[in-house]
């Protein structure tokens, strides 16, 4: 069953993104009819795929096995160009450029590690005591925010050139995520 | 016609701010390069950790069906070699691994066996499957800190993964570029954001599957503190984990697995046998677990539990299982692809390859920025040249002293190769990375056909599986070919 679910979801994969590129090659957004056929096909394929192999096996199949098909049409459809210097146009947004002082580079470790790590535990947890139903569900759905939370802290903290203003947001969040947790754990 | 699609729609993000998040993908992308890549490398090969331990022990049985009289034989054998206080843990063939083996363990004992169609064990240590398992996983470190590590590595990645798409104003217009051969760093943002963008669900899954069961530890130990200040964190375990029968000691003969393992048969007729758990072997406080597999699901939701007298004292099926537990025992598999056999194992593979371009395309690009902008960092250039085509040579050469010096330290091996490899291309001012880069290529390149004509060597007269030899020898050969046409595209 694996197999045959697997060459279907990789023919699906890459004909799905075949239809998506050639809609893309015509630039002016006119091939509607193909965007939606490309979509139709690598969202079709994975309801199919979740019911006939598995809701999350067929899902994961799927998802791995459309990104591989897709990626073959961007590796078929690559053009060799000789030597050249980047032109403007092609150039993509560059990093903004900071001075770089000892004392922001130690306070956003601190924030883009274990304060982040603090905040996203606060919050993760408070979701784990408040959350309605079986406790087994509830740690397992605060234990998968944790890692999630945790990463979109790191990228804003990293981003966000008001440094203070991220400190006080992450000690405010884990202050009030840990002391609502503690209420409701002891409730 | 551009223009066109700028009016239609417009990302969401200022320009400014676009800015500010790549700088936050840049950085922690740099602080955290060498550790990703590493976790990545070792997370590709792991996928084929079942094939890569028929590949080190060659003349291994592989059982296509297990009968239950067979499984109760091997039980019996690898109790008969184990210390009494010892859990023994049979896995049967399934559509999803080939083959059958029998793992004896015990915080002070470890041992594993293949098993046979008749039941009948011979050893299965494959010291380098295991020594790039716990590379993968722990970094040989003590258990939790490189857990830990190893999860924050997790987290890194699902953050560089986030920035990496709201610092990508041009995901519409770039969807399908793949431009080779012009400006470097034109070819290698094309290659890390096409290859980050069409496997994104992917990487993201792994990411975060990653980061999660590397962080268990010290989730589990927060959570004990808040919930359950004086049962800590044994009390969160006990809700997923069953509670042992009382301990007693007293010897008792064991019962008919093969019949406990028909009963649970009868019992879950719509699943199949899949793991036979005997646990404190041979006494009276003895437990015998059978889990049943269901084509449909990830994992085995029918499980039969039965005392040391063979009667049944648990029967849960998917209806017992809260969804907590289901989505907890599908982690592992989801994260090592261990769930659907070759075909799967495969495409993690190849996804896996994805990601570790994209990590090493990512400080290339940095690296080419750099020396565009007439601020080039020729030693940062060696060293990553070091790290990213440095390692899977280093990884090679464990395995050849793996299979050539059995005896040997495999983590102090790796340890050495890694530090003299860096050291070396550090200190190796008049060597270009590039021409660095080259050279571990073509010692890669070398080192994957030697390992695959070792092994294959061997293999073949034994009858063993030659599928790694295949892998290596097209490894090897897709290698030669691109430095080859490198070669000749330089001297063009």
């Amino acid at each position: 069953m694996i197999w045959p679910a697997s060459l279907l979801l990789l023919a699906g994969g890459a004909l799905g993104a075949f239809l998506l590129r050639r809609s893309w090659l015509r630039r002016d957004g006119s091939a509607l009819g193909m965007i939606a056929g490309g979509w139709v096909v690598l969202l079709g394929l994975l309801l199919a795929a979740a019911f006939l192999v598995g809701p999350v096996k067929g899902l994961a199949l799927g998802l791995v096995m459309e990104g591989i098909g897709a990626l073959a049409v961007v590796w078929l459809g690559r053009v060799r160009r000789k030597a050249a210097r980047l032109r403007e146009m092609e150039a993509a947004p560059e990093p903004l450029d900071e001075p770089g002082r000892l004392w922001r580079g130690v306070l956003r470790t601190l924030l883009a590690g274990p304060l982040g790590m603090t905040a996203a535990m606060a919050v993760a947890f408070c979701v784990t005591v408040y959350l309605p139903g079986d406790p087994r569900t509830r740690i397992v759905i605060g234990g998968l925010l944790m890692p999630v939370l945790w990463g979109l802290a790191m990228t804003w903290t990293l981003a966000d050139r008001r440094i203070l203003r991220a400190t006080a947001v992450l000690v405010a969040t884990s202050v009030v995520g840990f002391g609502l947790a503690h209420l409701g754990a002891s409730a | 016609m551009s223009n066109t699609r700028k009016k239609q729609w417009r990302w969401p993000l200022s320009p400014e701010t676009v800015r500010s998040v790549l700088s936050s993908h840049s950085i922690l992308g740099l602080a955290f390069a060498a550790v990703i890549y590493l976790v990545c490398v070792t997370g590709t090969v792991a996928v084929f950790a079942p094939d890569l331990e028929r590949w080190e022990v060659p003349a291994t049985p592989v059982a296509r069906s297990l009968s239950d009289a067979a499984a109760a034989r091997a039980i019996a054998e690898g109790a008969q070699h184990a210390p009494a206080d010892t859990a023994l843990y049979l896995a049967l063939p399934t559509p999803a691994k080939e083959g059958a083996s029998l793992v004896a363990f015990s915080p002070a004992f470890e041992r594993k066996w293949a098993v046979a169609e008749d039941g009948s064990l011979s050893d299965l240590e494959a010291g380098w499957t295991d020594f790039l398992i716990h590379l993968h996983v722990n970094l040989h470190l003590p258990r939790s800190w490189g857990e830990f590590i190893v999860g924050l590595t997790g987290v890194a990645l699902l953050s560089s993964l986030v920035s990496g798409i709201l610092a990508h104003p041009r995901v519409l217009r770039d969807a399908f570029h793949l431009r080779l051969g012009g400006s470097r760093r034109l070819q290698e943002a094309d290659l890390h954001n096409r290859l980050g963008i069409w496997a994104l669900p992917f990487h993201f899954t792994l990411a975060l599957t990653g980061a999660l069961l590397g962080l268990s530890t010290i989730i589990v130990a927060v959570l004990a503190l808040l919930l359950y200040p004086e049962g800590g964190m044994k009390k969160v375990y006990e809700l997923f984990l069953d509670a042992p029968p009382p301990v007693d000691t007293r010897a008792v003969p064991m019962p008919d697995i093969a019949a406990l393992i028909a009963q649970a048969r009868a019992r879950a007729p719509q699943a199949a046998p899949q793991n036979v758990m005997v646990e404190r072997a041979g006494r009276a406080d003895m437990r015998v677990t059978v889990l049943s597999g269901r084509a449909k699901l990830l994992v085995q939701q029918d499980e039969t539990r039965f005392d040391a007298a063979g009667k049944v004292v648990a029967d849960e099926h998917p209806e017992d299982f809260v969804p907590g537990t289901r989505v907890l025992g599908g982690i592992g598999q989801v994260h090592f692809g261990w769930y659907g056999g070759l075909a799967v194992r495969l495409a993690y593979g190849l996804l896996g390859i994805a990601l570790c371009v994209v990590t090493s395309s990512g400080v290339t690009i940095w690296l080419a920025r750099r020396r565009d902008r007439g601020r080039p960092a020729p030693q940062w250039e060696r060293i990553w040249a070091a790290v990213c085509w440095g390692q899977p040579v280093v990884l090679c050469l464990t395995a050849l002293l793996a299979r050539f010096a059995p005896e040997a330290s495999l983590p102090a091996a790796w340890l050495a190769f890694t530090v003299l490899s860096i050291l070396a291309s550090a200190l190796a001012k008049t060597v270009p990375g590039p021409r660095l880069a080259r050279a571990w290529r073509w010692a890669l390149t070398a080192l994957l056909a030697i390992l695959a004509f070792i092994h294959g060597a061997a293999a073949l007269p034994q009858g063993g599986a030659v599928l790694i030899d295949a892998v290596l020898l097209a490894g090897s050969a897709g290698l030669l070919a691109s430095l080859l046409r490198g070669r000749t595209r330089t001297a063009a």
